[in-house]
């Protein structure tokens, strides 16, 4: 199949292949070609940096736009219930799960030129196409629910009316995609993702223990209250902050829209690396800002959301730090709300074989665009609706995460051992193994969230 | 395709298989043997089985709050 893609070039050989190509070419295939030249320029010059620079993007903003609304409030709510102790480690592993899981995406991005959603359902079919559809289309829509939630509260805290800020939000979306340019897409949504580092010098304003936070890392502990109830929920929610199935639709199609080639996964690598260091930081940085409601016994368990935070850790963080908090709460949500809109996008228009590209103008991509803006729009209504329950929401969204991810990560090991289409770049035995371990692992977390969802008498307290 | 100028040098800069053309043909189906489709089924099953679960969990916090 790697030949197979690749034989315009070999029957007509590259020039004449070129002028067959520029007879068929569409709009997304110039815009494309362009990047791609500035790529090549700086790899034949040797311009290391500005090669990474170009093709940083995907990884980034994969990594940034995971943590988002739920995912800091979810954060926030472990730093405030167990203080610097066993999450921070543990955080850390699941980010190190996170680049492992989207490594892979990026080498079928660029062995195949193909979506996930389109590999799934031109290699294994329809059936199991619509089965992988359906748990994204319901995991997507309702976490970016949960999205225009974090932008409300976020908004409510600077005393923004709803209303202002949800539409604030829909428009936000839509306009990012107006552009028409995948290029200029990932750069304003990177622009916006560096705003989730305000949660570190929120974290400062804590007056962080350094030797408790380096004791904590070395020895995850201390563990208050130990295993009951709520600290298998707090690692579900923790493992869906941090991996989820639209992060692995969004990072493939990102990287076959960028152009990313074999010649580029070491940068696709490196890109997905520091995203996941950037976001370890910021979600440390976020329990370690929580941290002080914990040794002020704060009950958190009422809080309904990012603002509720704030507030509460005005006499801690002072009004800087936690307006610094609500300010961090809101770009989660406004960034996450554009990747999330995108990956459903690059996912539905796949699925029923329509053009997916951010480079397409608004005719061809009328299924594209419309995806993201509809989204977006039922989001925010319902958002919106007097009465919503979106507290619950808020909870629930990132549990069920965790819970749809066993059977994406499943096809994304089949495809990226399938070496009819990966070539050299499939899978080895060590990241097979890396794989099959995460899968086994939040498969069965998953289990026991759901034995003691029933039986909630099993485990104490 | 389009209405916009081209240069077909421009298009050495990319992988054929990048071209739109050819990112339209769908790629052959593959057999997937017994013991994967075993596996694809029970975590659809998993799946079938935890959200019901959590559609309980999340109506059991709404009579909660």
């Amino acid at each position: 199949m790697s030949q197979d893609v690749s034989d315009l070039g070999v029957f007509l050989g590259p020039a004449a292949a070129a002028a067959a190509a520029a007879e068929l070419v569409t709009r997304e295939d110039v815009l494309r070609a362009r990047d791609r030249q500035r790529v090549l320029r700086s790899r034949a010059g040797r311009h290391r940096l500005r090669l990474l620079w170009l093709l940083l993007g995907p990884g980034v903003l994969v990594m940034l736009g995971e943590n988002d609304g739920p995912s800091m409030v979810s954060y926030a709510t472990t730093g405030a219930t167990y203080g610097i102790g066993f999450f921070v480690p543990f955080i850390l592993l699941t980010f190190l799960m996170a680049y492992l899981v989207q490594e892979m995406t990026v080498r079928l991005g660029a062995a195949t030129h193909r979506g996930h959603a389109e590999l799934i359902f031109q290699r294994f079919g329809p059936f199991w196409g619509y089965f992988a559809m359906g748990d994204l289309v319901i995991g997507n829509l309702l976490t970016l629910m949960t999205e225009f939630i974090a932008i409300q509260v976020g908004g409510l805290y600077f005393g923004v009316p709803q209303p202002v800020s949800v539409g604030g939000g829909v428009l936000l979306v839509s306009l990012s995609l107006a552009l028409r340019r995948y290029a200029t897409w990932e750069r304003t949504a990177m622009a916006l993702a560096a705003f989730n580092l305000l949660f570190v010098p929120a974290a400062l304003f804590a007056h962080p223990d350094a030797a408790r936070l380096v004791h904590a890392l070395a020895f995850w502990k201390p563990l208050p209250g130990g295993v009951n109830p709520a600290f298998v929920t707090m690692i579900l929610a923790d493992i869906g902050a941090t991996v989820t199935p639209w992060m692995i639709f969004f990072q493939q199609s990102a990287v076959v829209d960028k152009g990313l080639t074999r010649e580029d996964v070491r940068e696709g690598r490196l890109d997905t690396a520091l995203g996941a260091m950037l976001a370890a930081l910021a979600a440390i940085a976020t329990v370690v800002a929580a941290a002080p409601l914990f040794g002020a016994h704060v009950d958190v368990s009422e809080f309904a959301s990012g603002a509720d935070f704030a507030s509460a850790l005005r006499p801690f963080l002072g009004r800087f730090g936690a307006t610094l908090f609500a300010l961090g709460i809101m770009e989660a949500g406004l960034v996450a709300a554009m990747t999330i809109s995108t990956s459903s996008s690059y996912a539905l228009a796949e699925a029923i074989a329509e053009r997916h590209s951010m480079n397409l103008d608004l005719a061809h991509g009328r299924w594209f665009y419309a995806s993201a803006i509809g989204s977006a729009l039922i989001a925010g209504a319902v958002v919106l609706t007097p009465g919503a329950p979106l507290l619950a929401m808020t909870l629930t969204v990132n549990v069920l995460a965790t819970l749809l991810m066993p059977p994406a990560l499943l096809f994304l090991l089949l495809l990226v051992n399938d070496r009819e289409i990966m070539g050299d770049l499939a899978n080895r035995r060590a990241a097979n193994l890396a794989g099959g371990t995460i899968v086994v692992a939040i498969s069965l977390i998953g289990a026991l969230y759901g034995v003691i969802t029933i039986f909630p008498g099993l485990l104490p307290g | 395709m389009t209405s916009e100028p081209s240069d077909p040098s421009l298009f050495e800069a990319l992988e054929p298989g990048q071209l739109t053309l050819y990112s339209e043909r769908p790629l052959p189906r593959r057999r997937l043997g017994r013991g994967m489709l075993a596996l694809l089924v029970l975590l659809r099953v998993y799946v079938l089985i935890a959200i019901p679960i959590v559609a309980y969990a999340f109506v059991r916090a709404l009579l909660a709050h």
